[in-house]
């Protein structure tokens, strides 16, 4: 009777409520809100090892004299730039082939493209790192097509190897998108495209003005997944580098440069802090300018 | 049946009792020992070697090796390290030599100290520097990675040189042998993975400097030794005398598989140049080239690495004594592993043995272990300080600026403003 006229503030004085969730918020503060306060808090702390002394903001004076940082940066963000519209666009095409009910075996299409994204990483970097390798299968390939006539260095020349890592990742989560995009496909209602077929519009403009439009929403949903997963990249270049990002730092990524100052040199966990929070700074920009640009115009 | 149970329950129980605490004493009594290390020919072998003498004469005690890569065994230790949970670390590491007291400065208190129970005076002197700390010595010296010219006597002989044209060259000469290589058999002259400054660290060693002076400050832009080094691999380089490879074993593939007629590198290479047998007979071992300037010598050191006890470690004590036992005063183990294994060991009293003296059929009757071993005395004796990972990064950058034609001053002004961005 009593709780029935407490009313919606009441709800926060029920113990009762309190105690269900209790274990969950317990996991969470543990294992969520605790290591973001901690590895903020750490970030403003330098030092070797376990000697770490407040520093203030040392760290971030840091990064801008920090050349490696800074090709770190570059680096994840050419990553970023060309990867992402590379990779979406390939996987909307995909998709949207994959998506005629008169092709012929789609479902083992299908299959292929996702497959990818469901293997090892550790088995499939070390399967990229043998196909490319100057005798390996793709330059062998390439120079019996007569398309090059020395082997391209793949692995050890900066741009190069910039190239296979942006390959890899292609090859990776292309599928991952496309899946996205074949679900929202059938969504779409068919009569739209039969319409626009009688009225003659012809494939390429039915995709650019009828399919994108309509993915919109999944294509924002997509890129952001990607945004975030490319500028976190490390598996990849760790695997294919030996941990090195090299040659020459080419491939080195911020992830991966966190791993190197944590693990491989004079192990610096402020330092470390501070540049992964330059990710989570990062990540939240893209996204937010990703929302702003596909927020909706009209009325 | 109520009566036999009751009868019977005594004897069972007190079996049980027994049984149990049976399994309690032959619990306590029998340690077993953890040890991480890497490379299977190598290191592992030769602990499992060291622990099978051990428990010979301290049957309680078991040891567990396990095998990582170097890599992991590095990532692991510091991650255990740093949580600060004893649990996941093992009783003994094996930690390589430039790494040593990075480890040491930055986890005070994680590592036993030895000194007091083990006479470093034994020992080359440059390994036990290495692992001191304000007077304290931690860990028990291992392997010495002095180097040595590998060089495949056909290709060589093909090309029209014999053995004594490879010894004491100068890295000039070395350069154009390697030139003539190409032209007479179409092999290069060696393998380089232009991600890994080894061979940099092995020139610059080679002339008494490194990337760090005696007080630990970086000697980049003012060290002759380095910029000799740099404009030696970019020589290297330019007249393209060798095979790229894309990390390690990418490098060792490229002399296991006969395709290049050199390897510059630490003696620890042995194992795996006589692990292919097809090969035996063909390889020499001369002294590495050596560059023309000031302090230039035919020695240097790459790697090599030492055993660290745990502080934390429930085994202490036994890993100690096991570590002194082995590795401090058996001579005889020495002997083996360094035919077995080609491990060239600081322990001085080692090297007077026969297994120093023999020669070796894999090398055509030469006796490579007594040069390794007097090559040893003369490697010139450098600080590495606590950053060289981080001066080799900054290598490895330059590398390619420097193939491309910019100027070596240039290239040395890049890695000093690098080495110092990160050494704070």
């Amino acid at each position: 009777m009593v709780h029935a006229r407490r009313g919606s503030i009441g709800r926060y004085y029920d113990i009762n409520g309190w105690l269900f969730v209790a274990p969950v918020l317990g996991l969470i503060g543990l294992f969520m809100i605790y290591p973001i306060v901690w590895s903020l808090w750490m970030s403003f702390q330098s030092g070797r090892g376990m000697m770490m002394k407040f520093a203030g903001f040392a760290n971030i004076v840091r990064l801008w004299n920090d050349p490696v940082f800074i090709k770190a940066l570059t680096n994840t963000m050419t990553y970023f730039v060309v990867q992402v519209p590379i990779m979406i666009l390939l996987a909307l095409i995909l998709a949207s082939i994959l998506n005629n009910p008169r092709l012929v075996g789609r479902g083992l299409f299908r299959t292929a493209i996702f497959l990818p994204c469901v293997t090892s990483l550790v088995a499939y970097s070390v399967l990229f790192k043998g196909m490319f390798a100057p005798d390996g299968v793709v330059n062998s390939t390439l120079q019996a097509i007569g398309i090059i006539s020395t082997p391209i260095p793949w692995l050890t020349n900066p741009f190069w190897a910039k190239v296979l890592v942006i390959i890899a990742i292609t090859w990776r989560w292309t599928g991952y998108n496309m899946i996205f995009y074949l679900a929202a496909l059938q969504n779409i209602d068919r009569s739209i495209y039969e319409v626009a077929r009688i009225d003659g519009v012809p494939a390429w403009a039915r995709f650019t003005h009828i399919t994108i439009p309509l993915l919109k929403p999944v294509i924002l949903f997509t890129t952001v997944i990607s945004t975030i997963g490319t500028v976190q990249l490390f598996d990849e270049v760790y695997n294919l580098t030996e941990g090195r990002g090299g040659p020459s730092n080419a491939t080195l990524t911020l992830s991966l440069y966190i791993y190197n100052l944590t693990f491989r040199f004079m192990p610096n966990f402020g330092y470390a802090a501070t540049v992964s929070y330059v990710i989570v700074v990062l990540v939240a920009l893209l996204a937010f300018f990703q929302f702003f640009a596909a927020r909706e115009r009209d009325k | 049946m109520d009566n036999l149970a009751r009868a019977y329950l005594p004897r069972i129980a007190g079996l049980a009792l027994a049984s149990v605490s049976f399994l309690a004493v032959t619990a306590a009594e029998a340690k077993e020992i953890t040890i991480w290390c890497w490379d299977p020919n190598f290191n592992v072998a030769i602990m499992k070697e060291a622990g099978a003498r051990y428990t010979k004469t301290h049957p309680d005690v078991t040891f567990n090796v396990v095998d990582f890569a170097k890599t992991d065994v590095e990532q692991k230790l510091q991650t255990g390290l740093a949580s600060g949970t004893a649990d996941a670390l093992p009783d003994i590491v094996l930690i390589e030599d430039y790494g040593a007291q990075k480890y040491l400065q930055s986890f005070p208190g994680a590592f036993a100290a030895l000194s007091g129970t083990v006479d470093y005076s034994g020992f080359a002197p440059y390994k036990v520097d290495v692992m001191t700390v304000d007077g304290q010595v931690y860990g028990m010296p291992f392997d010495s990675g002095v180097t040595g010219l590998y060089y495949r006597k056909d290709y060589l002989e093909q090309a029209g040189f014999k053995p004594e044209d490879m010894q004491n060259l100068t890295w000039d000469r070395f350069i154009e042998i390697g030139q003539q290589v190409e032209e007479k058999t179409g092999k290069k002259m060696m393998g380089l993975d232009p991600n890994d400054a080894g061979l940099v660290r092995i020139i610059m060693q080679s002339a008494g400097q490194w990337y760090f002076d005696k007080d630990g400050k970086a000697n980049v832009t003012g060290n002759p030794a380095l910029k000799a080094a740099l404009e030696t691999v970019g020589k290297i380089m330019s007249a393209n005398i060798y095979k790229p490879a894309a990390g390690w074993s990418d490098w060792v593939g490229t002399f296991t598989s006969g395709d290049v007629a050199a390897v510059v590198t630490g003696v620890w290479i042995t194992g795996t140049v006589k692990a292919q047998p097809d090969q035996a007979g063909k390889w020499g071992v001369a002294p590495i080239p050596a560059l023309s300037i000031d302090g230039a010598t035919h020695a240097s050191n790459l790697g090599g690495s030492s055993w660290y006890v745990l502080e934390s470690s429930a085994e202490k004590a036994e890993a100690i004594d096991f570590l002194n036992e082995i590795y401090a005063k058996d001579i005889d183990f020495y002997q083996k592993i360094l035919q077995d294994r080609g491990a060239v060991g600081s322990l001085l009293a080692a090297r007077g043995g026969a297994a120093y003296e023999a020669a070796d059929p894999f090398f055509g009757g030469e006796k490579v272990w007594q040069n390794f071993s007097d090559w040893l005395a003369k490697v010139p004796s450098v600080n590495y300080g606590i950053f060289t990972n981080e001066a080799d990064t900054a290598v490895t950058a330059q590398l390619p600026a420097l193939t491309q034609g910019t100027p070596v001053d240039d290239v040395l002004k890049a890695i000093d403003a690098e080495v110092s961005a990160q050494i704070q």
